[in-house]
């Protein structure tokens, strides 16, 4: 596979022993312990990173989210990551389309699966921007709860997360998130 | 006691206020109610006792809710001017149905609107309302999510996209005998960004392959980009303005980052009306060294400049033009494609109505994408349909991949005698360039694994098939053995190729719709003319089927004799070459016959 076109530089903060950063990529390609997918109650895995799991992965994780059944809203489960670069994926069941009580269940759902990460031993845990694009969750509100709640979690407690990885997908992503990484962390 | 309303219903309605522009607040202000609209609509016309299809009924569903929100008439008098608001999730599932199943925001109504009520522009924003709070028919959710997280509305991965690239360069330095024949990707320094329709890597490569010839040949500096090529935008489709603006912003970005001076977009009517004209308002963008253009103009340039040489000649079969309503109505575009057609075709026939009065091809506004409303949209194709039987034409032109796959759906749907293809393929087609003279090699019958490389240069092979995809596979495989390939999606084209272009070999699908496989062998087979053309069945039955025996009855039945040989699929690649060759035997390629 040919190289990235538009590079940009990672944003990094170290919060305790814990990495924090920013960086534009393809976040099923990453070579990760873990990565998060924003998953729906019925744990389907649809399309955009449903889509490419089932196709780096193949058909290994869907049979797990089969046995599992569903995930209750702000909650997550764990499967390993099939064929893929990453060894697990964390499925967090988030909240969609400005539903009420939006804010509550982001951070919910966000610290749900910093646990389960925690729980599981993961070392290098990657997560997309929680809910913004296709769920709606506005960008801001996405970003400033994610962060909070990373910098509550890694505040609580001694953690085996050595590196927490924001991934956005592109340049405008990374532009916008940019910013705020670096004021929230100093 | 006010009555209790959903969730969704208030988000919406929330939305409403804040989405409500100018252009958006005169057009639903401005409707008399003359009707002028409804018999412009292709729905209306396929559905005349049914007055849910009239554009005016529709425009009053979001305009209900608008005199009842924001306009102040409808605040002082509501049950004078119809003001009524929205409280269940039932009551927004009939107004998806509506604004999702019911129009193809192609705007014909608004062009026949003497007020200049733009239906399309607030039905695109009752899209909008209702995707905010997570209510669109399922396959634009798909097409939505894939835009969003992978990037392009297709969900190709970026390893497939480049192998297919990759693919498509070998294809083009084999059938040239040219290794300089490039397709570049992310070449720092191009003058030109070249952007496509995912649709274009997943189904229909040959598009791809096309247009780089034609960069090639032009002497272009040119490249294609590894991220931000998608060019399509759904956010146009579900009135998601972020969407759009995310969309736009990647091919933006990735254009200036090669540091190029213009961006091209491929044949796609809204991906360029997206791209071009509504993207810099969605990203907030301004491009003031980068210009971007349809590939209309830019094969048009080539040609006029005297970049590439073409003859129409070899374009002989009657064509006509359907114009996308992107590229028409919104954008304008109508000259530029036929003035196009007439320098590559040499028999076009205009259909009518056309350019901003043409019928929509049902297909538009990601109605595609819509599965359970398709036996509506094909039913309202019937005028497209007539549209098309009425110009005599064997070949329907379009500048947009929606339009493509709609006016296939409705050609066969319709039993019309005709195949869709875009104004590349045609300019491609007539290219006039060097070719270096093949180097035949006698076939002769080899062990599998030990075939020539060009073991069919020379050889004229006509592939018969209704499956696209089972022509492009059947194409590449004879053309990386040195064969010239023609295709015919039916068995009356495949005769007419027969006649026109006397292949040396015929591969025929027997289940194929008008007129079946077996009909035309029989033709063939009692023609004087043609009994002896080497023919091969190439077709796919289900397991319980028996298709040598059911074959073999019908070849008994009529008293003909067996064809050369019988292929079933899948394909197996190495026998069909196998087979092709054993065929052939010694004849004599035809380009050597004087």
């Amino acid at each position: 596979m040919s190289g990235t076109l538009i590079e940009l530089p990672s944003v990094e903060r170290k919060l305790g022993k814990t990495m924090v950063t920013l960086i534009k990529d393809d976040l099923t390609a990453l070579p990760v312990d873990g990565f998060v997918f924003y998953a729906r109650e019925d744990l389907a895995l649809g399309s955009g990173y449903g889509n490419a799991i089932q196709q780096r992965g193949g058909a290994a994780v869907k049979k797990e989210l089969d046995a599992i059944g569903s995930v209750g809203m702000g909650e997550a489960v764990i499967t390993t990551a099939g064929a893929m670069k990453a060894r697990y994926i964390i499925h967090a069941c988030g909240p969609k389309f400005h539903e009420p009580d939006l804010e509550a269940k982001l951070r919910r759902t966000m610290r749900s699966a910093l646990e389960l990460a925690d729980r599981h031993d993961l070392k290098t845990v990657a997560f997309p921007p929680m809910g913004y694009g296709f769920y709606g969750v506005p960008l801001d509100l996405c970003a400033t709860v994610m962060l909070e709640e990373i910098a509550a979690v890694l505040e609580d407690r001694t953690t085996s997360l050595e590196k927490i990885i924001i991934c956005v997908t592109d340049k405008r992503e990374y532009d916008a998130w940019k910013d705020r990484v670096a004021q929230f962390f100093g | 006691m006010a009555r209790e309303r959903s969730w969704r219903a208030q988000k919406v309605i929330e939305r409403l206020e804040q989405k409500v522009n100018r252009q958006v607040l005169l057009s639903l202000a401005a409707c008399v109610h003359c009707g002028m609209c409804t018999e412009q609509c292709h729905y209306v016309l396929a559905n005349p006792d049914d007055p849910t299809y009239a554009p005016a009924y529709k425009a009053d569903k979001l305009r209900k809710l608008f005199k009842a929100h924001i306009d102040w008439t409808g605040r002082a008098f509501p049950w004078w001017v119809g003001a009524r608001s929205v409280y269940t999730d039932e009551e927004l599932e009939d107004l998806k149905d509506t604004v999702f199943g019911k129009c193809t925001n192609c705007r014909r109504c608004s062009f026949n609107c003497p007020m200049g009520v733009d239906m399309a522009t607030f039905n695109r924003l009752a899209r909008g309302l209702l995707v905010h709070v997570g209510i669109m028919p399922e396959g634009v959710a798909t097409v939505a999510k894939d835009q969003w997280e992978i990037g392009n509305q297709m969900g190709v991965l970026k390893e497939d996209y480049l192998e297919t690239v990759e693919w498509m360069e070998e294809e083009l330095q084999d059938e040239f005998d040219d290794p300089n024949i490039k397709i570049p990707i992310d070449k720092k320094g191009a003058e030109l960004v070249y952007t496509i329709n995912p649709r274009e890597a997943k189904y229909d490569p040959r598009t791809i392959a096309e247009a780089a010839a034609i960069f090639h040949f032009a002497g272009e500096n040119w490249t294609m980009v590894s991220e931000g090529w998608d060019m399509t935008n759904f956010g146009l489709f579900n009135g998601d303005d972020e969407l759009g603006g995310a969309c736009a912003r990647r091919v933006y970005d990735a254009a200036r980052t090669i540091g190029a001076k213009r961006i091209v977009i491929s044949e796609c009517g809204h991906g360029y009306r997206s791209t071009r004209c509504e993207g810099p308002n969605w990203s907030k963008t301004d491009l003031p060294d980068i210009e971007m253009e349809s590939s209309i103009i830019t094969m048009l340039r080539y040609i006029k400049e005297g970049r590439i040489q073409v003859d129409k000649s070899k374009n002989s079969i009657p064509v006509t033009y359907h114009d996308s309503c992107n590229m028409a109505r919104s954008c304008g575009m109508t000259e530029e494609p036929r003035e196009l057609l007439r320098l590559v075709c040499s028999d076009f026939r205009e259909m009518y109505p056309n350019r901003q009065q043409n019928f929509c091809c049902t297909g538009g506004g990601g109605a595609m994408s819509m599965a359970e409303y398709a036996p509506r949209r094909l039913k309202s194709a019937k005028i497209k349909a007539e549209q098309l039987r009425a110009t005599g034409a064997k070949i329907v032109i379009t500048s947009c991949h929606n339009c493509v796959d709609g006016l296939t759906d409705l050609i066969k749907h319709y039993q019309l005698d005709m195949e869709v293809k875009q104004l590349v393929d045609m300019v491609y087609n007539a290219l006039v360039v060097p070719k270096p003279a093949p180097k035949v090699e006698v076939p002769v019958a080899v062990a599998p694994g030990e075939i020539p490389a060009k073991a069919l240069a020379g050889y004229k092979v006509l592939v018969i098939d209704d499956e696209p995809d089972v022509r492009t596979y059947l194409r590449v495989i004879f053309k990386d053995k040195g064969a010239e390939v023609l295709e015919a999606p039916d068995a009356n084209q495949g005769w007419r190729q027969i006649r026109d272009q006397k292949p040396d070999l015929v591969t025929l699908d027997l289940v194929m719709p008008h007129k079946t496989g077996e009909k035309l062998y029989w033709e063939l087979r009692k023609d004087e003319k043609y009994k002896n053309l080497p023919i091969v069945i190439i077709t796919g039955y289900g397991k319980t089927d028996k298709p040598t025996v059911r074959f073999h009855e019908f070849i008994a039945e009529k008293g003909i004799p067996e064809p050369n040989a019988f292929l079933e699929k899948p394909i197996d690649p190495d026998k069909v070459i196998e087979t092709a060759i054993q065929v052939l035997g010694t004849r004599i390629p035809s380009d050597q016959i004087q």
